[in-house]
């Protein structure tokens, strides 16, 4: 049983921290007397986010990035899946992949995002796929260790019940591969944020990455930090929403633990 | 003991005075002043003039050390209206943009007479005036910066809205949307892309932003207080900096060679297309007389800015850029 006192104390202590926070910056940025092009007050910031709402534009640019989030991360989540599979069950399909794999993780994206707005054209296509790419590695990583983590007793088990490959899958694999998996699902979502973002700096018109590159050509700072904050609540809403499914979907796990 | 204690006080005292008494990019060197110059590129033969005064002993005669800092554009500029650096290159519509947020620099030295942002098409697509873009594709790095100003300046000038056309951000990859044909026009510097698709054998038709309008160019900015408090120092930076522009524009090829000592990869390149380069450049450049802001070119950017909603409202353009150093 959830005790009501607890969240809100869990919220009051959350709402209590980004306070000081708010004190401690609005006191650095008027004492230091720091102008705001460098650091703007949460004041400046503040009326800047009710510019940009009032306006729209807001909400179209953050809109946009979310869409390039999720499309990459359904991507790069879904080649992760089916990679991650066919590598932790065949040694044969790891040795031949692993070093390509493992080696193009060592190309910083930033690098590739300028080829592939060449190779796919300036649209969101780019964008997608650079978010895809950047999620694909932890997802791929976590779905292997996951599947591996099977206890060998528990395919014995199903093949004596003579399950199918469809029921070994879904009523062991996927159950069992699943904690792990939504690991790297919690690292990959927030992943796939910086991976959209990286996709607008080199080249976007719209976007909160474009948000941020105008903010910063127009020495607007207050602009920046709009865009930024909201990239981080987009991030945490991500991030929340894989721990949700997490507890969703790993009640069951609880209940056998007897939670 | 006790003298020891005094001894570490002692230092520590020197060692807080000495890194409050002086900001953290300006140190004397000797009897040089060294100068960090963010330039807004990568090193390149078009900064030759600063390359040449350099080689030639330009600054080191006026008691400057130079150092080149090749981060962006936009970051010189913070930086010196942070009064953090002296000095910074950059390209003219940046001074009243950073001006109208309250940045205090000020341009003092017109390197760049004509603006040097071009349409660039291939001579295919029969793009051969402004009004000839309504319709197409252009690619260009982004949506601020002087491609964008440049073109949108242009296309002020014959009246055609940006809706008229689909502008593609590309980042600084158009020689190769070009290439690709994914675009039906791209912009761009003159002394660079052109030079560079020609080079690759393509026939092109331009569209200089010049041509149409005069607004500032790159150019030497520094702050407020450099010039209240040590305008002997920017007196100093100018005269280097024009005796470097005036030598390479008497002297190409000599430049050209300073240029190999900055510019990695540069002997290894098509050294006839980056002779090109520069020589395109120094046509760009404004010698008569040299270093020489132009006011009516301040007027029209400004003008331009504001229509574009750049600038939210108008600045005092006599505080933005002087002459007197550069005369």
């Amino acid at each position: 049983m959830i005790n009501p006192w607890e969240i809100i104390k869990k919220i009051g202590f959350i709402f209590l921290s980004g306070l000081v926070a708010l004190i401690l910056w609005q006191s650095f940025t008027s004492l230091s007397d720091i102008p705001s092009f460098i650091f703007p007050t949460p004041f400046e910031v503040w009326e800047k986010f009710l510019s940009v709402t009032k306006d729209g534009s807001l909400l179209f640019h953050t809109l946009i990035t979310l869409q390039e989030v999720l499309l990459g991360l359904t991507l790069g989540l879904s080649a992760a899946i089916i990679t991650g599979y066919f590598l932790a069950k065949s040694r044969l399909v790891e040795r031949v992949l692993s070093p390509y794999i493992v080696a193009s993780q060592s190309i910083p994206i930033v690098a590739i995002a300028p080829l592939l707005v060449i190779w796919l054209g300036p649209g969101i296509l780019s964008k997608i796929l650079t978010s895809a790419l950047i999620v694909f590695f932890p997802v791929l990583v976590n779905t292997i260790v996951g599947l591996r983590s099977v206890p060998k007793e528990l395919y014995d088990l199903l093949k004596s019940l003579q399950a199918n490959p469809w029921q070994r899958i879904f009523k062991l694999e996927i159950p069992a591969a699943m904690p792990v998996f939504l690991g790297g699902l919690r690292i990959g979502a927030t992943l796939a944020v910086i991976g959209a973002v990286v996709g607008e700096f080199v080249g976007a018109d719209k976007g909160l990455g474009f948000l941020v590159s105008v903010g910063r050509g127009l020495y607007d700072t207050s602009l920046v930090f709009v865009a930024v904050f909201t990239l981080v609540v987009l991030a945490l809403g991500l991030y929340g929403s894989v721990v949700f499914l997490e507890s969703r979907l790993l009640s069951w796990q609880k209940e056998n633990n007897g939670q | 003991m006790k003298k020891k204690i005094g001894l570490i006080l002692i230092l520590l005292v020197m060692l807080v005075t000495a890194c409050s008494g002086q900001t953290p990019v300006q140190q004397a060197s000797g009897e040089l002043t060294h100068i960090r110059l963010p330039m807004g590129y990568i090193p390149n033969v078009q900064y030759a003039p600063f390359y040449t005064a350099v080689e030639k002993g330009f600054f080191t005669e006026v008691g400057i050390e130079l150092e080149f800092d090749y981060s962006y554009e936009t970051d010189g500029v913070a930086l010196v209206g942070a009064e953090e650096l002296h000095f910074s290159i950059v390209s003219g519509e940046q001074v009243p943009i950073a001006r109208a947020e309250g940045l205090p620099i000020v341009y003092v030295l017109a390197w760049y007479e004509k603006y040097p942002i071009v349409v660039i098409s291939r001579t295919e697509q029969n793009i051969l005036n402004p009004e000839d873009l309504v319709g197409k594709r252009v690619a260009l790095p982004g949506l601020f910066g002087a491609n964008y100003v440049g073109l949108r300046a242009l296309m002020g000038e014959v009246n055609i809205a940006e809706s008229d056309l689909t502008l593609e951000s590309v980042g600084f990859n158009q020689v190769e949307i070009l290439a690709a044909g994914t675009s039906d026009a791209i912009v761009g510097y003159l002394a660079n892309e052109p030079v560079q698709l020609s080079a690759l054998g393509y026939d092109l038709n331009l569209i200089l932003v010049a041509d149409y309008l005069d607004l500032v160019s790159n150019g030497l900015i520094t702050n407020e207080k450099t010039i209240s408090e040590n305008p002997d120092l920017v007196r100093r930076m100018v005269s280097a900096s024009l005796k470097g522009i005036q030598y390479t524009v008497e002297n190409p090829e000599e430049a050209f060679e300073f240029c190999k000592k900055y510019v990695e990869g540069l002997e290894d390149a098509d050294l006839d297309v980056q002779m090109e380069v520069l020589l395109t450049s120094i046509e760009l450049y404004q010698t008569d007389p040299y270093g020489y802001s132009q006011p009516e070119a301040w007027s029209t950017m400004q003008d331009v800015l504001i229509k574009m909603e750049l600038m939210k409202k108008e600045i005092n353009l006599d505080d933005a850029y002087t002459n007197e150093f550069s005369q």
